[in-house]
């Protein structure tokens, strides 16, 4: 029998460990289009992250019943409930915000997060797992989608949730509201993250090592350790 | 010459690209295209003043002290030495508008080195042409500042426009003659065909540069153009202007000849060269840009790895 | 054949299931949906025609346009909605004018898809406010900047050519086609 992770590591792993976008590399095509501000992402990520949880909870409640031979068909009908009815909602109650995330809402339907999360998790687990799977995921491309949101906004349009905080001496970079600016971002967001993770696995070898070797041997290890 | 001195051109050393295909080290090489570039730069003064020097100045010194700081932050060996990023320096400086904004030339040499190529891996593992990279940045982030042009100073000239947006969006075309000897709205180095004519011969005639590319490239503008203006000869530019306006004889002899990333043999650099004309004039002719040289060299930048495998010569013995 | 009947059991329960739900929830959304339209459009009204009180949408040949009233139920202008192709995509423009078509109130551009930055400007006051009060008895105009445009010609933005000259193109053609209803008499 496998060992059961704790909850709060099944809640906590989306958000770093696991991100979304800068782990599992996926739902890109929001992330790209939409964060030419910290407000865009952010409404983005909250929309998502509202389907990811209510289609998680679901798929898990009834995954015993699903045949295998058509489980991506129901999850995909599950999904795109859910989908339009924050799109009906959106229209409804926030129509600026609606406007301005365009034909990205609908499509959040096809954002891989959603049907990875599904397949990956939420089909093998039990709800509550799934549920916080979900939100912690939820989480992660919120984290990525504001930050992202919001360079490009300071540098694209010298301004952070619509307020404006560099002076009229700075002249906005155009390119950063541009598709070029958000691979840019992300591309240079990607690579830091990849440091950071590569940064933290050299230091837990290093222990490791440290932990096993005689106790003299410790200071050659750390030379050799940081090639 | 005592022999002693150790030639560096004999010197037994695995490095990675650029390789020298001439007699002359990488730094020799240098100081042969900071030469070949003064001409430019005297015509560029002469037609817009002073002030373009300082841009030069600027672009230089920043991008010196991005490689130096990018290769500390990395804990790699120092190489501005190898007098690569002076080059880059010189050669944002020459594609951008006179009196253009120093902040903005800073803006653009720190990505021209860090993105362009520092990212890459540094020299060698970079692409595409740093210079070119810094300057389609600019051209991104800063579209009014990257398109407003200086009327040259002894100019009687009341249009700001450059030849081939006047063309563009007037539909008035320049005189060939102006263009040719530098009395025309454009980038600091481009001005005077004569002036980079005369320092791009003089890169040619030392082997700096291979002279396939700006031959096949002057070839295939005058060919493509030709067949462009044939078809409508009031609506369309005749070949010359194609060849003396914009930056095309900057970027064939300075931009496209860069080693790193240009292909590796004669075949691969006649490719090379024709579709960077086939790109430029089919983005003059057909795109919403006047001008497209800096496009065309960057994708034809592309896609030199696969001409390279393409073009490799057979293996000695091989049946096909 | 177990398996046959149970896909089709849960599929169809699931699409039930959700047809059911987004009924009620369009059910409940669109009355809203539609009131959010019709503030926008109502929004955009005011904006061209200023002085406007109410207005009542006339309709011929696949055209949006509106009478617009003032404070004592007269006739203050029209207000149409025209579009075209700008740089990078369609130009929605909302155009304000008088009753006899002699001068354009002002103009309001509902969707762009232009350079942010260049092309974007003309979305900005300062290009707008050239409109207000152009001469619109024959065919407009642009000029570039630093001619002395006539009455019925504006200043182009320097660096935005194209999308200045896709605005006047468009308020033109609709203006055409505003004078083709109106002296058919259906306006």
């Amino acid at each position: 029998m496998k060992k059961q992770v704790s909850l709060t590591k099944e809640f906590v792993k989306g958000i770093w460990e696991i991100n979304p976008t800068f782990k599992q590399l996926l739902g890109f095509c929001p992330t790209l289009a939409v964060t030419v501000s910290a407000m865009n992402g952010i409404a983005m990520a909250l929309a998502t992250t509202f389907v990811l949880i209510f289609s998680s909870l679901i798929i898990s409640l009834i995954r015993k019943l699903i045949p295998g031979q058509v489980r991506i068909a129901t999850y995909i009908v599950i999904i795109a409930t859910f989908v339009t009815i924050v799109d009906l909602v959106m229209k409804a109650k926030f129509p600026e915000l609606s406007k301005s995330l365009g034909p990205f809402i609908p499509l959040i339907v096809v954002n891989c997060v959603i049907l990875g999360r599904a397949e990956a998790f939420a089909s093998k687990n039990n709800p509550l797992r799934s549920f916080l799977d979900a939100l912690g995921n939820g989480l992660g491309i919120l984290l990525v989608l504001t930050v992202l949101g919001g360079i490009r906004e300071i540098l694209g349009s010298r301004m952070i949730f619509g307020a404006p905080i560099l002076p009229d001496s700075f002249e906005p970079w155009i390119i950063m509201i541009l598709p070029a600016g958000a691979f840019l971002t992300l591309g240079l967001l990607l690579g830091f993250s990849n440091t950071l993770t590569e940064r933290k696995k050299r230091l837990e070898r290093e222990s490791l090592l440290n932990k096993y070797r005689p106790a003299k041997a410790v200071t050659e290890v750390k030379e050799g350790g940081a090639a | 010459m005592p022999t002693t001195t150790a030639n560096p051109a004999y010197k037994l050393e695995l490095t990675s690209s650029p390789h020298v295909h001439s007699r002359w080290s990488t730094k020799q090489a240098m100081w042969f295209v900071v030469i070949s570039l003064i001409p430019s730069l005297i015509a560029s003064v002469l037609f817009y003043g002073f002030y373009q020097i300082l841009i030069v100045l600027t672009s230089v010194a920043v991008c010196v002290g991005t490689e130096a700081g990018v290769k500390y932050i990395r804990k790699r060996e120092i190489t501005v030495k190898d007098g690569s990023a002076v080059i880059t320096g010189i050669l944002l400086g020459m594609v951008l508008p006179p009196n253009f904004s120093l902040v903005f030339t800073a803006i653009g040499a720190v990505f021209a080195i860090a993105i362009g190529k520092e990212i890459f891996g540094g020299l060698g593992y970079n692409t595409f042409n740093p210079a070119l990279v810094g300057r389609a940045f600019l051209q991104a982030a800063f579209p009014v500042a990257m398109t407003t042009w200086t009327i040259p100073a002894f100019s009687d000239a009341v249009s700001k426009a450059t030849p081939l947006s006047s063309l563009k969006f007037d539909g008035i075309p320049a005189a060939i003659q102006p263009m040719f000897f530098g009395n025309i709205g454009g980038s600091i180095g481009e001005t005077s065909a004569l002036a980079i004519l005369i320092g791009g011969i003089f890169l040619l005639v030392f082997g700096i540069a291979n002279w396939r590319i700006p031959l096949s490239m002057i070839i295939g503008i005058l060919v493509f153009g030709a067949l462009i203006w044939l078809i409508n000869p009031a609506k369309y530019p005749d070949p010359l202007y194609h060849l003396f306006s914009g930056g095309f004889l900057f970027g064939a002899f300075f931009m496209a000849t860069d080693w790193v990333t240009s292909p590796l043999t004669g075949k691969g650099m006649w490719i090379f060269g024709l579709g960077i004309s086939l790109i430029v004039v089919v983005i003059r002719v057909f795109g919403g840009l006047p001008e497209g040289v800096m496009y065309a060299i960057l994708l034809m930048n592309a896609v030199v790895p696969i001409i390279n495998r393409y073009t490799k010569p057979k293996v000695f013995g091989e049946t096909k | 054949m177990k398996t046959v009947i149970q896909m089709l059991v849960v599929l169809t329960a699931i699409g039930l299931i959700s047809g059911g739900l987004l009924f009620q929830i369009s059910s409940w959304a669109d009355p809203m949906i539609a009131v959010n339209k019709q503030k926008a459009t109502e929004e955009a009204i005011y904006i061209v025609q200023p002085e406007g009180k109410s207005y009542e949408k006339v309709s011929a040949d696949g055209f949006e346009g509106y009478k617009v009233f003032g404070g004592n139920k007269d006739l203050i202008g029209y207000a149409f909605v025209y579009e075209g192709n700008g740089f990078q995509g369609k130009i929605r423009i909302m155009i304000g004018i008088q009753p006899d078509l002699s001068k354009i109130s002002f103009i309001e551009i509902l969707e762009q898809s232009e350079t942010p930055g260049l092309g974007t400007k003309v979305t900005e006051e300062p290009f707008k406010n050239k409109f207000k009060g152009l001469n619109s008895k024959a065919n407009i105009g642009w000029v570039k900047e630093g001619a002395s445009p006539k009455d019925n010609e504006i200043i182009a933005i320097t660096g935005a050519t194209i999308s200045s000259k896709a605005v006047v193109a468009i308020i033109d053609s609709g203006l055409k086609k505003l004078r083709t209803l109106k002296e058919g008499g259906k306006l």
